[in-house]
């Protein structure tokens, strides 16, 4: 019942991000479908997971949009039918990406209820957080330290390339 | 099928990863601002995480594998986002516009 509830308040927030008008409005419910989905992590007893979804999806990086959205100073989502003359000389390329993306689901839905998965509820244990740590530290050790670099070269890439330079002036 | 984390089978966090991705390609294809298609795929990427999640809880012998995945995932998708935000930045000032349609500086 939890489930339920908090599945049709996440997807109706995703539908929201694809068809608001304003892009601050798109941004407050991509927060709100990332907040929905750590509930699904608290459902699934994947707390550490919860926890640093809402931290870093709802925390960092919704901060990262709202400023990039602030400065580039764009207050329009930018649909597609806002051009609505292509989309009735070429109705197919109109609702092309209705058509993509409801296919996909029906496929993969379909797929996902015809495998028979090697299901075993009672296979996660209590404690999440040790549960995580002690691969994350041992088998996967080095693509953490890989991840570590990811970061601080993107990091770095993110500061370079905005940074204004004082010869363009 | 065997229910499991209160009483929800896996199927239904499937099904649920599924349409989140299929939004989530949905905007990525019909917005043309650059952000909202950042955007998208951020969705995309947090319905494979669902996905990750889920297996890992459900099926066993995993010792939480697919929870380590749905980590480094997101250190990816933060990289990513902070980088694609920061081109994002860098096209509309220098061309005053996000729309990808009037980006078409390497077009021929």
């Amino acid at each position: 019942m939890v489930f339920l509830v908090l599945a049709a308040l996440t997807l109706y927030a995703a539908y929201r991000v694809a068809t608001a008008h304003l892009i601050t409005h798109a941004a407050l419910f991509l927060a709100a479908t990332f907040a929905g989905v750590a509930g699904v992590f608290f459902i699934l007893e994947a707390d550490f997971l919860a926890v640093v979804q809402l931290l870093l999806y709802a925390g960092a990086v919704m901060t990262v949009v709202v400023f990039a959205i602030m400065l580039s100073q764009m207050r329009e989502a930018g649909d597609q039918p806002a051009r609505w003359w292509t989309a009735l000389r070429s109705p197919f390329f109109g609702l092309l990406p209705l058509v993509v993306s409801v296919a996909l689901f029906v496929i993969l839905t379909v797929v996902y209820a015809g495998v028979p998965w090697p299901v075993d509820a009672h296979a996660a244990a209590a404690n999440s957080a040790r549960l995580l740590a002690v691969p994350l530290f041992s088998a996967y050790a080095l693509p953490f330290e890989v991840a570590s670099v990811l970061l601080l070269a993107a990091m770095i890439g993110a500061i370079v390339l905005t940074r204004r330079e004082e010869a363009e002036r | 099928m065997t229910a499991g984390a209160s009483g929800v089978p896996l199927l239904g966090f499937l099904v649920l990863a599924a349409a989140l991705f299929c939004l989530g390609v949905f905007t990525a294809l019909r917005r043309t601002n650059a952000i909202m298609i950042l955007m998208g795929i951020e969705l995309m990427l947090n319905a494979v995480n669902v996905n990750l999640v889920a297996f890992s809880r459900f099926v066993p012998h995993g010792a939480a594998r697919g929870q380590v995945f749905a980590l480094f995932v997101l250190a990816v998708a933060a990289a990513e986002a902070a980088v694609g935000l920061a081109m994002v930045i860098i096209v509309s000032r220098k061309r005053n516009a996000i729309d990808v349609q009037k980006i078409n500086l390497m077009r021929g």
